[in-house]
């Protein structure tokens, strides 16, 4: 041993901090928490549409949040005097990863360098690219029949460009360039084109392509299909089909046989870089990194007709029609212009009756060479004349159209073919732009006053104009009734809606939530939708013609003409904007929670991936923390002492000051002197409430499913429950299965300065339920004149400057409301639930903790361990 | 004002087009005659031009800043509803703008909601302000 560890041990230790110090120092870790959340929830909230935001907004939340999450991690490093490195990594890591995001340099670590066209859905779309996500989407979501096929990905696009160096060669010559010397550019243009053909794709992304390409040829041969398997091989970038509409920009491959595909891929990416792609991107102000280049790979279908369909045609005179053209065989010369084709217009409200049809006499059709690529055919006079498509399937396009529609938010041109099985494929679909676009045509005139039916009443969860006839839906069996087109009339919200969910142009219901399930599936087909509109059941009926303006809230009499075409052609598609794609990306890095269980192997600092996640485990590791300090005795005269209930809370209670009576015995209820503690548990023990049997017998028939539930779900979990007290001071948490509670809470004489705080987060089972509790947790603390904030399922719930009798009715009824949600999520199947349970609750909550008789002693210690 | 049949004209300007580009239709679909411009420089000349009931304005931007477009449009045009949409709202540029005349102050991100209702209310204010003027006149008769 060197003098040098002799005078260390000789050093005198430092004085410990006193608990009370430490303790200010965890309320302000937890404050600091639960400004994280709300920021997290306010992120959120914007990408609901209501809002306007800016690119600002998002630059200085990112900024903010990153300074909360750095200070609550060195919060808890002055609480657990450790450098908590591995969480300053993590944190390290996703903050990185926020400012490549926001730098425009994508990081793709979540992405694979193909994806299944099968596997598209709304959360894919930078991957894939646009056109073919929304191929991905008309067929997953909407239930259209497209093509099979896959997506090499924006990521592979990068690997690509990166395994040859491109990116810095494009860089380096678009740089170069003087801005003006067009020949220079277009020479330029021919350079990086040869470069790009002539590149090697990447050992992985060749394998996966060939591999996708081999797995569905050899699928299709199973099932007996003999081929010729020819792809059709597409652009899908950034943006494409969406704002700026690239049509006709970007280049296709047409009938490529699988060995041809890789050199199909080369010669797509190379398309990016013609002259007339490249300068239409300069002009339309696209930074050089804003080009993200997905590549479809499509089975091409043998046609036997192919056509295309506008559910609004280009001359605004034709009122309310859809245009389909159509020839027989590939549709690539009608697209190109150099055929004749057959004309229809077709009224845009079922039953879609035919307006005027146009037929020419077809000379020749382009169908399919087994050998690969095209040939033309010549067609006798007879074959010519016949139109190619039946008025069945003219509905049936115009059915698909109007889906695509309603999902894009605009009116579409699809490209479309039937097959010889009489099958209609999906081929493309993209928004259309018109010569003339709305912002120079007047709104249409608002209808008469007299033709309002309903306005301002109710919730709007998704905006949209929709022109049908309402159908009425009472139970399960009116569901396969439901006519196509029809606007869905409801009393309830229900989940079991999705089943006509894209046969519906709109749906108005009487009760419900913005945040239930079905409210989730509407956004997702983007129906418009208004919930909780009170009374439109009676006022509407079965048959009658109404249009829905989702929009403003109002309900007209009849088909307000011009009016969806209006919104179609006006609104801004703000899923479509930049930012809001922006904004997605990152709370990508930021909200998603995989630490949810802290008694797993999981929760580890080096697992956090996303901010919720260092938030989450900070927050256990505080309250363990504390625990962990309090029961060092050299900080405080008392020590943390558990408390004994008829229900197995699991409570360790710190008195600070007067909270507790001295005494020995085993601490019980009767010793609690804190006055909010008191109160709380008071409320927790009367009858209904903890307890999960039933108290009424009325009630008995769904509180069975209550018992039922809990009987398979019931987790016996309970986490490090600890309870600070004074005796006028509570600072309580509980984690009663996966979810918690905070409460905070003073209560004195002195009204000025009573205060409680509630708080509720998390739950295990799936979000919908999650919401439900927390929308039953928010009605209840309202009607308990609580300010609420919810988002998501965290609820906050704040009131001050009460009286100490206020504030104890207040904190009965929140220790009511904890025991009796602690695992309602389960429970909650419907949003009529929630609406069931909060009954229940108020006549429990109104019969008050003095009415606590033997039975609901027996009842209390009879339960459930949440 | 304008007369009865004619629309409110409103000019937006906001350097980040995303506000612009989802504004404008918002106040088209509510039967307003709106103009967007993403520059502060354009937008000054602009009003000195035409005339708009009502100028919704970015605080901070390249260029000339909201404070002086402010102060410019109040000189040209004292009656014009100026709307201050800042994203570093503060309490002193709130109370700035009031000072130097704006009608309402939105800190961003508002809802598409609260905009609409400020304009509404300058519609409102404006009305009143009309039948006031009016009002003298039948005053005099009343007590002659």
């Amino acid at each position: 041993m060197n003098l040098l560890n002799v005078l260390a041990f000789w050093r005198p230790k430092k004085p410990p901090v006193s608990f009370t110090t430490l303790f200010r120092k965890f309320k302000g870790l937890i404050e600091r928490n639960n400004r994280i959340l709300e920021l997290m929830g306010d992120m959120g909230d914007k990408l609901g549409g209501e809002y306007v935001f800016d690119k600002q907004y998002i630059l200085s939340s990112c900024e903010q949040l990153e300074d909360l999450v750095f200070k609550l991690i060195s919060d808890l490093s002055v609480l657990n005097q450790d450098k908590n490195v591995e969480l300053f990594k993590a944190y390290e890591r996703i903050r990185h990863a926020i400012h490549e995001e926001l730098s425009g340099r994508h990081a793709f670590d979540q992405v694979s360098l193909t994806i299944p066209l099968e596997s598209l859905d709304q959360g894919t779309v930078d991957a894939a690219g646009s056109k073919l996500n929304n191929l991905g989407i008309i067929r997953n979501t909407l239930g259209h029949r497209v093509p099979d096929g896959f997506v090499a990905t924006t990521k592979a696009f990068f690997a690509f460009l990166d395994h040859n160096g491109l990116r810095r060669t494009i860089h380096e010559a678009v740089t170069a360039w003087d801005g003006k010397d067009e020949a220079a550019f277009d020479q330029m243009c021919v350079e990086i084109r040869e470069k790009i053909l002539k590149a090697d794709i990447p050992k992985p992304l060749a394998a996966d392509i060939m591999g996708e390409a081999d797995a569905l040829v050899s699928r299709l041969r199973r099932e007996g299909d003999k081929g010729p398997h020819l792809f059709a091989v597409r652009s899908s970038a950034w943006g494409e089909d969406e704002e700026s509409s690239f049509a006709g920009q970007y280049e296709s491959e047409l009938g490529i046989r699988q060995e041809g595909l890789l050199d199909a891929y080369k010669m797509v990416v190379a398309g990016a870089y013609s002259p007339q792609a490249w300068r239409y991107r300069i002009i339309k102000g696209f930074h050089e990194e804003e080009l993200a280049m997905g590549v479809g790979f499509q089975l091409m279908i043998a046609a036997e007709c192919s056509g295309t369909l506008q559910t609004y045609p280009a001359d605004p005179s034709q009122k309310e029609v859809m245009v389909v053209n159509c020839t027989p065989g590939l549709g690539a010369p009608l697209m190109g212009g150099v055929i004749k084709s057959d004309t229809f217009y077709i009224e845009r409200l079922a039953p879609f009756a035919v307006r005027s049809t146009h037929t020419e006499i077809k000379d020749q059709l382009l169908e399919l060479n087994p050998e690969g690529g095209t040939v033309w055919k010549n067609l006798s006079q007879d074959e010519g004349k016949t139109p190619c498509i039946s008025k069945e399937q003219l509905v049936q396009l115009a059915r698909a159209g109007l889906d695509i529609e309603s999902f894009l938010k605009r009116p579409v041109e699809a490209e479309w073919c039937y097959d010889a099985d009489g099958e209609l494929y999906i081929l493309q679909a993209r928004p259309i732009r018109f010569e003339l676009q709305a912002d120079t045509l007047p709104p249409p005139p608002a209808p008469d006053v007299e033709d309002t039916l309903m306005a301002g009443q109710g919730i709007i969860v998704q905006q949209g104009v929709a022109s049908g006839k309402v159908f009425v839906v009472e139970n399960d069996e009116d569901l396969h009734d439901f006519p196509y087109g029809a606007i869905l009339v409801s009393h309830f919200t229900s989940p079991r809606f999705s089943r006509i969910m894209s046969h519906a142009r709109g749906i108005i219901t009487d009760i419900g939530s913005p945040a239930g399930h079905m409210a989730t599936i509407a956004r997702e087909h983007r129906v418009p939708t208004i919930v909780n509109a009170g009374d439109a059941t009676t006022r509407l009926q079965t048959g009658e013609e109404i249009t829905l303006d989702a929009g403003n809230n109002v309900v007209y009499r009849g088909i307000v003409p011009g009016l969806r075409r209006y919104e179609l052609t006006s609104q801004c598609v703000f899923e479509e904007s930049y930012e809001y794609r922006l904004l997605r990306r990152l709370l990508k890095r930021i909200t998603p929670l995989h630490l949810v269980d802290p008694k797993s192997d999981d929760f580890r600092p080096s697992n956090c991936t996303t901010f919720h996640d260092i938030t989450r485990y900070i927050h256990e590791k505080a309250v363990s923390e504390l625990i962990q300090l309090s029961e060092r005795r050299e900080l405080h005269e008392t020590k943390p002492r558990r408390l004994n209930l008829h229900m197995s809370l699991g409570l360790t209670v710190i008195d600070v000051e007067d909270g507790m009576c001295k005494t020995d015995e085993d601490l019980e209820l009767k010793h609690v002197l804190s006055v909010p503690l008191k109160s709380l548990l008071d409320g927790m023990c009367q009858p209904g409430m903890w307890c999960t049997r039933p108290v009424s017998v009325d009630l008995s028939s769904f509180m069975s499913s209550f018992t039922r539930t809990f009987s398979v779900a019931a987790t016996s979990r309970i986490g490090r429950n600890l309870a600070v007290v004074s005796k006028e001071y509570l600072n309580l948490h509980l984690q009663l299965g996966y979810h918690y509670n905070i409460i905070d809470a003073f209560l004195s004489e002195s009204e000025n300065d009573n205060y409680i705080y509630f708080r509720f987060l998390g739950g295990v089972t799936d979000i919908e339920r999650r919401s439900r509790r927390a929308s039953f947790i928010a009605e209840v603390l309202e009607r308990f004149d609580f300010r609420v904030e919810v988002r998501g399922d965290l609820v906050v719930g704040r009131i001050k400057k009460i009286s100490l009798a206020r504030g104890i009715e207040k904190m009965n009824m929140l220790g009511g409301l904890v025991g009796y949600t602690r695992q309602l999520d389960v429970v909650l199947q419907s949003d009529e639930d929630v609406q069931d349970h909060l009954a229940v609750f108020m006549q429990q909550i109104s019969n008050g903790p003095g009415e606590q008789d033997e039975q609901g002693q027996r009842e209390s210690s009879n339960t459930y361990t949440g | 004002m304008n007369k009865d049949n004619e629309k409110v004209r409103i000019l937006i300007l906001d350097d980040e087009p995303i506000v612009c580009k989802r504004l404008k239709p918002a106040f088209q679909k509510a039967g307003y005659d709106v103009e967007t411009l993403n520059d502060s420089a354009s937008a000054m000349a602009r009003i000195e031009e035409a005339h708009f009931d009502v100028v919704i304005t970015d605080l901070k931007m390249e260029g000339v800043d909201g404070m002086r477009f402010l102060t410019r449009i109040k000189e040209i045009s004292p009656d014009t509803g100026v709307i201050v949409i800042t994203g570093f709202a503060t309490l002193d540029t709130a109370k700035e703008s009031f000072r130097k005349g704006a009608f309402d102050f939105l800190a961003k991100p508002f809802k598409l909601s609260e905009i609409l209702d400020a304009v509404k209310r300058v519609e409102a204010g404006r009305r009143q302000a009309d039948s006031a003027s009016d009002q003298p006149q039948d005053d005099t008769n009343g007590s002659a």
